[in-house]
């Protein structure tokens, strides 16, 4: 789009309008005829003067409420896991500690979910790079995200799926091995 | 509420536990085979041409009606055990048997074609001497019973008591042969030894003593070992003394003394020192027996005898012969004799009673087992043939108890083992690899040489493996296209191999009579057999593998230790559980009693296990005793501990081996036998594998087991019977150290005490005496919630006692024996297995016999799946793993692991042997029978090609989006 003589334009003048009652006509819209709905009209029929460019150009000048915005939005990224915090909770407690498939599905998303966020969190702090709280952010980032894992722990806790008991390490005793040899019976 | 949660729980567990078989599992992997013992009395149905009839009293007191023509059992009758049902005597007329029970108590008539009982008299007091059936005019009308001071008379149609009339002088008097010879008198025969004999002759019709004499014997001392009655009522005896027979007339009025005759005027000489036996046959009740007669003069010689008005005349001589027996069809009289051919065959003829002429084409060849025993009796089936000539079948019991059906000219009709129904101990053992399997065994278990040969031997054996597939499928391809009947699945040597979850075994099978099996556990066909000679009937015997199959190319090797009761010698018997063959290896000479032996779990380099022999004067010997073995017994001789149990002198005591393979005593427990007796004493079973160390409490700690491998229960009964004061006493005591880890006693209960030892609980049944009931007790033993070294076990080390618990409930019936299930790898749940006096075997889920079992049922306790306590125990029918089949008497119940950790083996013998298997858990590793193999695998394949499919149209949509 960067060719800016060849199509549309702002100004167009018709000569052969013949159904028309107008002599002439001021085109102000911009871009593709087409919107208008008129048919007739060809591709190349509107000039655009020399240097025109129909995307405006960005305004590269940095204000300060733009700075307060990149922050806002930067704390919004920092603070997002322990704003699901009090979700993850409600979900918690609805679920209840059955062990069943809807339970285990929502603890699996509990803790992936942060996990994830911990594995892609350079790239998070490349997001925060603009920011001049960068660090901060990122550790209430990790502090959020640590937080919603221990959450998800602390639910497989109390659904009882993490072998903290002595029973769940029993299968894996080996049966001591018997120093003396015994046998014998009544007397034949 | 709660009290309907628990039986609602209750119902739930018991819906996990039904051990019963499916419809058409029957007969699947289970097996009966049904013995009657060692036959006493075999008659044959004489009274139509057709009958296949063959009626057997055993020493098992059983009557049974045998088919002739398949040896299959038509009906069976098993009377009480002991002499209470003792058979004493077997007749047999038209259609009905008359049996005497129990030494005289009861007379029986039973029908013989379904075995109906006619009708049942109970007869006075007094010990049986004989019976005879009484005929009056060719009619047989009554039977008569002599007893030790009385004879009665009863009416053959309903056993009503015509008259019963004491006998003169009984307390001198050794009344012991009734005789009728069918002309309206009976007459009592008895003995004073050594003095005279008194002959008594009754009125059939009042019971009156009409005629009284006494004739002078005074070389007699029994009549029913040395007298016959001949001919028309004439006695006639044998007296090995002055080598002569002697006759008398009973009717005889004037004669008072017997006529001898002497045997030499015969022309026959007695064997010295033998006891001449008389064999005389009485072919109709109502008549008088026959003239002739056998009589045996040695152990293979035989006379054939005609008594002619007073005359004695040889017919026929036998030298040498085995047997002779009387055999009568129609009219005809026949005598069976049997001689020897060569070695391993006999020859069995027929000869014309009255004349001794030999019968023509009426040989037949009976072969003998090489190893089996010798003939020892002759039972014949004579009939006649179309052309009115004698023919006939023989039955030959041996002394290994195989009976044998022939006809001729030798063909063994049928053949049953009866020696099977007395089997003392057995074991299990697994069958050998198939030839390629130990084709690959012996490639990896020979040392290494060089990397080419290894190769070339690696490529040899996939070649084999390649052939022996190809073969398998050409052979399912041929058998595919057979009828299914037709496909013959016998069991022989050749096709003897193991099955992929080593579920077929073979089983060992030691029998009282001395003779050992060897039978497929899949199909109960007996593989092989061995009769040992010489053993006294009351022999103890213990079986040992001590080599399995697992060390190839090394034979596996079973050794059968005997010991004779009286002498108190042992001998070792070393033989090859599959093929039943003995071992070459020499044995040890044991010239000293042995009280005990002792299999260690020591190899030597032939990976045989070491048998200890403890003699009396408590010095070792080692078997195989070879250098190498003698070094591992020296280094190993601290921790080799044994004990021994004296129940005579209510003495426990512990040994230790030394360097030198003498013993010294460490221990010793004394449990005073005015008190109490030791009546069993159980370890825990070798090859018992507990996989779990505890168990998981409500709260998931673990409370852990108290797993001694040392530890013996002990059981004893009071010798005081009253049952106020009569106790059952049951002692855990450490093997190696001695110490009593825990007792108690049971009071107001009795025995027989049965138990099982296994893991860390013991399972006891006994008597409650004041209740009247039979009880379970079960005792737990438990370390606590640590375990004191959980690396290695010492019985040295043990500074705390195990916490014990212990339940007891109700069992509503009594019963015969226990056992315990056993897996591979300890994980599947036990079961116990209870053999019921009514012949079901029952199979009791461990589970409720749980002392932890809570009497209010909490949420910890649901969790851990407690059943709440109640006393009573159930006897669930669908828990009866043998349907229908029952076992008779069984006595007792093996069982074995298989390769499938969900299956055990189990083997119930006792007058019966019934071959199944259990799977306590379900079958959690095996597939469903009705597994849908086809859905599933027709899903599977349909699912594949549809992404396959799916996958192709996908890229030729990207491809087109893409040109776009």
């Amino acid at each position: 789009m960067s060719s800016p003589g060849g199509q549309g334009g702002a100004l167009s003048t018709r000569g052969a309008a013949g159904p028309r009652r107008m002599k002439w006509a001021l085109e102000l819209s911009l871009g593709n005829t087409r919107g208008r709905g008129d048919r007739q009209s060809k591709d190349g029929d509107v000039m655009y003067p020399v240097g025109y460019s129909d995307k405006p150009v960005p305004d590269t000048s940095v204000q300060e409420t733009d700075r307060n915005l990149v922050e806002k939005r930067c704390w919004d990224i920092a603070l997002g896991p322990l704003k699901q915090i009090p979700m993850n909770l409600f979900i918690m407690y609805m679920s209840g500690n059955t062990i069943s498939i809807f339970p285990i599905m929502m603890v699996c998303m509990m803790a992936w979910r942060p996990i994830q966020a911990l594995m892609s969190i350079s790239a998070t702090f490349k997001l925060l790079e603009s920011s001049s709280q960068q660090w901060l952010q990122g550790f209430v980032y990790l502090i959020g995200n640590l937080l919603g894992s221990a959450l998800a722990v602390y639910k497989c806790q109390s659904m009882g799926l993490l072998p903290t008991h002595s029973s769940d390490w029993l299968a894996f005793i080996e049966p001591p091995q018997r120093l003396e040899i015994m046998g014998g019976g009544m007397m034949l | 509420m709660a009290g309907l949660c628990s039986v609602f729980s209750v119902c739930l567990c018991l819906l996990g536990f039904s051990a019963a078989v499916f419809e058409d599992q029957v007969g699947k992997f289970d097996w009966r085979q049904q013995f009657v013992g060692k036959v006493q009395f075999a008659l044959f149905d004489t009274h139509s041409q057709a009958s296949k009839k063959l009626l057997v009293a055993t020493e098992k007191n059983i009557f049974a009606s045998l088919n002739s023509r398949t040896g299959d059992l038509f009906w069976r009758h098993v009377d009480k055990t002991g002499p209470d049902g003792h058979i004493d005597t077997l007749m047999m007329h038209g259609q009905d048997a008359v049996v005497v029970v129990g030494n005289g108590r009861l007379l029986r008539s039973w029908e013989t074609t379904v075995g109906g009982l006619n009708w049942e008299t109970v007869l006075d007091t007094g010990s049986f001497q004989s019976a005879a059936y009484i005929g009056v005019q060719d009619v047989v009308r009554y039977v008569a019973v002599l007893k030790k001071s009385a004879i009665s008379l009863h009416y053959l149609s309903n056993g009503h008591q015509k008259w019963v009339e004491n006998l003169p002088e009984s307390d001198t008097v050794q009344y012991q042969t009734v005789y009728s010879g069918g002309n309206g008198q009976v007459f009592v025969l008895g003995v004073v030894p050594n003095s005279h004999i008194v002959i008594v002759e009754y009125n059939i019709e009042d019971g009156e003593i009409m005629k009284q004499k006494s004739v002078a014997a005074p070389w007699l001392s029994s009549l029913q070992s040395s007298c016959v009655m001949v001919g028309s009522g004439v006695l006639l005896c044998a007296d090995p003394t002055t080598k002569s027979l002697y006759t008398f007339p009973l009717q005889s009025a004037d004669q008072t003394t017997m006529t001898p005759i002497l045997l030499e005027s015969l022309g026959v000489e007695v064997a010295a020192g033998f006891q001449p036996v008389l064999i005389s046959t009485q072919p109709h009740p109502a008549r008088p027996p026959l003239s002739e007669f056998f009589l045996q003069l040695g152990p293979d010689y035989h006379i054939l005898l005609q008594l002619k008005d007073g005359l004695v005349s040889t017919l026929r001589d036998f030298n040498p012969s085995y047997l002779v027996a009387f055999a009568t069809t129609g009219e005809k009289t026949v005598a069976a004799v049997m001689s020897p051919k060569n070695e391993t065959a006999s020859v069995i003829n027929l000869y014309s009673a009255d004349t001794g002429r030999r019968l023509l084409d009426t040989t037949i060849i009976y072969s003998m087992d090489p190893n089996g025993g010798k003939p020892a009796k002759l039972y014949i089936h004579a009939f006649l043939k179309k052309d009115d000539s004698v023919g006939y079948r023989v039955l030959v019991q041996t002394e290994d108890l195989v009976l044998t059906f022939l006809q001729q000219p030798g063909r063994v009709v049928w053949s049953r083992e009866e020696a099977l129904a007395d089997v003392v101990t057995m074991e299990m053992v697994d069958l050998p690899l198939t030839g390629t399997q130990a084709e690959l065994e012996g490639e990896f278990g020979k040392k290494a040489d060089g990397l080419l040969p290894m190769v070339l031997k690696r490529l040899s054996s996939q070649f084999i493996l390649l052939q022996a597939w190809m073969s398998h499928l050409w052979k399912l391809f041929y058998d595919a296209r057979k009828p299914r009947s037709h496909v013959k699945n016998e069991v022989t040597f050749e096709t003897l191999s193991r099955d992929e979850f080593n579920l077929q075994k073979m089983m060992v099978m030691v029998t009282a009579s001395g003779k050992l099996f060897g039978i497929d556990s899949k199909s109960g066909t007996v593989l092989w057999k061995q009769y040992l000679e010489n053993i006294q009937p009351n022999s103890v015997f213990k079986l040992m593998v001590q080599r399995t199959t697992a060390h190839f190319p090394h034979p596996p090797q079973c050794t059968l230790l005997v010991k004779d009761k009286d002498t108190g010698l042992g001998s070792l018997y070393v033989f090859n559980p599959i093929f039943g063959k003995k071992s070459h290896i020499s044995v040890p000479a044991l010239p000293r009693p042995i009280l005990q032996s002792l299999l260690l779990p020591l190899m030597d380099q032939d990976y045989s296990k070491v048998l200890l022999l403890i003699d009396d004067q408590y010095k070792v010997t080692a078997f195989p005793s070879t250098k190498n073995v003698l070094q591992q017994l020296q280094e190993m001789a601290s921790s080799i501990f044994f004990y021994l149990v004296d129940s005579s002198q209510g003495r426990l005591s512990g040994f230790r081996l030394r360097k030198d393979l003498s013993t010294e005593l460490i221990w010793e427990v004394v449990i005073p036998t005015e008190v109490q007796k030791i009546v069993g004493v159980k370890g825990k079973r070798a090859n018992e594998h507990v996989h779990s160390q505890g168990r998981v409490m409500g709260d998931r700690s673990v409370l852990y087991k108290y797993l001694n491998p040392n530890l013996l229960a002990v059981v004893t009964e009071s010798t005081d019977s009253h049952q106020e004061r009569s106790f059952v006493g049951i002692f855990l005591i450490d093997g190696v150290t001695g110490r009593i880890v825990h007792e108690a006693v049971q009071r107001k209960a009795r025995g027989p005490v049965h138990f099982v030892h296994s893991e860390n609980w013991v399972v006891y049944v006994y008597w409650n005496t004041k209740s009247r009931r039979n009880e379970f007790s079960v005792l737990e033993l438990f370390e606590g919630m640590e375990l004191y070294n959980s690396t290695v076990f010492s019985s040295l080390d043990r500074p705390r006692p195990p916490q014990v618990l212990q339940q007891s409930y109700i069992f509503p019936s009594p019963i015969s024996t226990l056992e315990a299930t056993l897996t591979e790898k300890g994980i599947t749940s036990r079961h116990l297995l209870v053999g019921l006096p009514s012949g079901a075997i029952m199979s009791l889920p461990k589970m409720f016999l749980d002392p932890r079992r809570p009497e209010v049922a909490s949420d910890q306790s649901r969790e851990e799946n407690l059943i709440p306590y109640s006393p009573e125990m159930p006897i669930r029918t669908e828990w009866f793993i043998n349907y229908n089949q029952t076992v008779s008497r069984v006595r007792g119940i093996y069982t074995a692991p298989s390769g499938l950790e969900s299956t055990c083996l189990v083997v119930a013998y006792g007058l019966d042997i019934y071959q199944t298997r259990v799977y306590p858990s379900k079958q959690f590793d095996v597939l469903k029978d009705d597994y849908d193999y086809v859905l599933i695998s027709s899903v599977l394949l349909g699912l594949f090609f549809a992404t396959m499919i799916s996958k192709r149209l996908a890229e030729v949509k990207l491809l087109n989006r893409a040109w776009r």
